[in-house]
């Protein structure tokens, strides 16, 4: 009999039923605590003098009542985690939906329908963390949402068939439904965590500005304080204990339903390398959720142990002992995976895409005659050609219509839509922008300064990403701004108002881009809006942008 | 009366047996079924694509006309069939002239850095993924059906209620059965 996905789904994993157990339970404890002790508390103070202490058990219809009551919190206090659980969880870790315009995003969109497929069915969404960090997770609720999140340096750094493993691995969390139960309980004790942090701030601020209590019953109060303190403590101390309930067999029994599911189990133990010994994550996420993730983001000695303390504690097997299983299967051993992943690092980088051949001219037809030949800047400016002049290229043999012609098909597509289809304008020369694929995303080019306009959120998407290779004009641009940084020899900006200029965007606005450095680290001259977010970057500076930080950050991991 | 008794009860629990066997029959058998229209709608957009990518390989390689219309008429064949074996051995067919198209783009620099081509490439990888998990999800379905059907005591009810085994979704093609990417 297959292990097939409806068999997985029948075999679903209960643990959530325990965890609701235990949560009500933890309440019940910690009110029949509270009843106890005051009661006694009472009674001291009612016999005051004579110093006998003795606690008062309560009578079984007295601990019904509690038990109720623990109940009907537990319930409060579970539907409040669970409601929108998963937007939630999405906003703490700062991750964004697909752009469909994106190809590594339109890539990663495809995997997850066909790993939907696979199951059967089962809806899925993908979601992306910009950051460069490599890692995977996987959240469910019980509305049936499930999402699988990558990160953007996941998508730039891995091969299709290695994404199509991890996701293959996320989607089989999600059917077994440990997906449902990880979610939860990562998130179980979120809420007292935070008033945990807020009790602590406020202990601290009582040194200068006091919680200051005067009277009689101020040591009470600060009793009373310091108990609630020690019961937030107490639910911190829980939360580790809720990891049991995590266990970390569902990682390897995970990794072997997305081998079945890819047939590919090399895919799967390269990505796993890959994510192991780069950058998971680390401080990314509150650590309460480290537990979604499918490699744990913080490296902690214990995940890589084996035994008993190690078993029960920790949420994540050692990642030894995954590419163990899976290399056993593939046939294969560390040394050749760590080969391929050497090679996969060093392939090939394209240069990077020119708009327009400065060097072409056109010729155009208009009113029976001949006119040109144009160079490209020229044609923008020429507010008459439509789709269907007719067209020659200086050295070409045929006549075509100007929609046909491929390098300039932009200029009269654009003047046909006007601005409604988002066509900007370059603020330089005011010569339309091409729209132009660069590192997989959209970006707007100027083909006659060669300015390129970003949108704020694909800057670092580009940045993480590394299909173009740079030439030796940018490296040096780039190694002069690295030596100028660190003489400490800073260029001024030229912030002269007659010279910044409008946002393509909010161009009726009387509001120009700011002209700044990227970051003080990265010291390259950019112009933003700060009303819409769009950076435009002058020839080569992206590129020479692009160049440093990745630089700087080869350095570091050397 | 305490005989009328237990056969009453005995016969209780067989109609439940029986109940409960028929349900899980039904439930396998739209598992199955629900594969199988996955596949078809998978294949039907694959079939979909095929027009635009050679539209868009034509262009570029106009020395290659004779793949180019091999994989018309694959698709043509493979639209027409309509039984599981022909549709089987006409999407396999389809599938073989699909890879020797890509590979011989292969030779032409142009048409791989096309955008809309890539974008092609992408869709039609995709597809050829979801008809294979479709396929796997499919083929997993119809075994549970098909050991149901016939495991002991079961199969009564299966022949009672005129449950039967369906048709695998296999490949014809034998270069397809190689697991692929596995080093020794």
């Amino acid at each position: 009999m297959p292990y097939s996905f409806t068999k997985i789904e029948e075999d679903k994993t209960k643990t959530i039923g325990f965890v609701f157990s235990f949560l009500i339970f933890v309440y019940f404890a910690v009110f029949w605590l509270i009843a106890v002790l005051s009661v006694t508390f009472f009674n001291i103070q009612a016999t005051s003098g004579s110093y006998s202490f003795h606690l008062v058990f309560l009578p079984f219809s007295q601990t019904l009542l509690i038990l109720a009551f623990a109940f009907i919190i537990g319930y409060v206090h579970w539907s409040f985690t669970t409601a929108n659980l998963i937007t939630k969880i999405l906003g703490v870790l700062k991750a964004e939906k697909l752009n469909p315009k994106d190809r590594y995003h339109q890539m990663f969109s495809n995997i997850v329908d066909e790993v939907s497929v696979a199951t059967g069915g089962r809806k899925m969404e993908g979601v992306v963390i910009p950051t460069m960090a490599l890692n995977a997770f996987a959240l469910a609720d019980f509305s049936g949402q499930a999402v699988i999140g990558l990160t953007e340096g996941m998508l730039a750094r891995l091969t299709r068939a290695q994404i199509e493993a991890v996701v293959g691995h996320e989607a089989a969390h999600i059917v077994s439904g440990d997906c449902l139960s990880t979610t939860i309980t990562s998130s179980l004790f979120e809420l007292f965590s935070g008033a945990l942090r807020g009790f602590e701030i406020l202990f601290q601020g009582g040194g200068r500005r006091g919680v200051r209590v005067h009277g009689r019953g101020s040591g009470a109060v600060i009793g009373f304080l310091l108990l609630i303190y020690c019961l937030l403590f107490v639910t911190k101390l829980l939360s580790q204990i809720v990891r049991l309930f995590i266990s970390r067999q569902r990682e390897y029994r995970a990794d072997a339903i997305a081998v079945r599911l890819t047939r590919d189990p090399l895919s799967l133990a390269e990505a796993l390398y890959a994510i192991s010994y780069r950058w998971r994550g680390g401080g990314l996420p509150a650590q309460e959720l480290a537990s979604i993730f499918t490699v744990n983001p913080t490296y902690s000695s214990i995940d890589e142990e084996d035994g008993l303390f190690s078993e029960m504690f920790s949420t994540h097997p050692p990642i030894g002992g995954r590419l163990d299983v899976l290399l056993d299967m593939a046939h294969s051993d560390v040394e050749l995976v760590v080969k391929d992943i050497e090679r996969q690092a060093q392939k090939p980088r394209t240069a990077v895409p020119e708009v327009g051949t400065s060097s072409a001219k056109w010729v155009v037809h208009k009113d029976g005659a001949w006119q040109g030949p144009f160079d490209m800047t020229q044609m923008m400016t020429l507010g008459w050609i439509r789709p269907d002049t007719w067209v020659q290229r200086l050295g070409g043999k045929k006549v075509q219509l100007a929609y046909q012609e491929e390098d300039i098909r932009h200029i009269v597509t654009k003047s046909e839509h006007g601005k409604q289809s988002g066509g900007y304008q370059c603020p330089k020369c005011n010569l339309p922008l091409t729209e132009v694929n660069y590192e997989g995303t959209e970006v707007h080019k100027c083909s006659s300064c060669r300015g390129t306009l970003v949108e704020q959120s694909d800057i670092q998407r580009i940045i993480i990403r590394q299909e173009v290779g740079f030439s030796e004009k940018i490296k040096k641009i780039a190694r002069g701004i690295q030596r100028e940084a660190r003489l400490a020899k800073f260029t001024a900006i030229n912030r002269d108002p007659k010279t910044l200029l409008k946002c393509p965007k909010c161009q009726h606005s009387r509001t120009r881009m700011m002209r700044m450095f990227y970051t003080e680290a990265y010291r390259v001259e950019v112009d933003k809006c700060f009303a819409c977010g769009l950076v435009w970057f002058d020839t080569d500076e992206l590129e020479v942008l692009q160049y440093l930080i990745e630089h700087s950050l080869d350095k570091s991991h050397s | 009366m305490i005989a009328l008794l237990v056969i009453l009860i005995a016969l209780a629990a067989c109609a439940g047996w029986g109940v409960s066997v028929y349900n899980g029959l039904v439930k396998l058998r739209e598992n199955a079924k629900n594969g199988w229209s996955q596949i078809d709608v998978q294949l039907k957009r694959r079939h979909d694509l095929i027009p635009n990518l050679v539209e868009t390989a034509k262009g570029y390689m106009e020395h290659e006309s004779s793949t180019l219309e091999n994989v018309i008429k694959a698709r043509q064949q493979a639209i027409d069939a309509s039984k599981i074996k022909d549709k089987q051995v006409a999407e396999n067919f389809l599938s073989s002239t699909l890879r020797s198209l890509f590979a011989v783009s292969e030779n032409y620099p142009n048409l791989k850095a096309d955008q809309q081509m890539r974008q092609l490439h992408e869709e039609l990888t995709s597809t050829e993924n979801k008809i294979t998990f479709a396929r796997q999800y499919y083929n997993d379905e119809v075994t549970r059906l098909n050991t149901a059907v016939q495991s002991f005591p079961d199969n009564f009810i299966a022949n009672m209620c005129s449950f039967e085994k369906r048709d695998f979704f296999e490949l014809g093609d034998e270069s397809e059965k190689e697991t692929p990417k596995v080093q020794f």
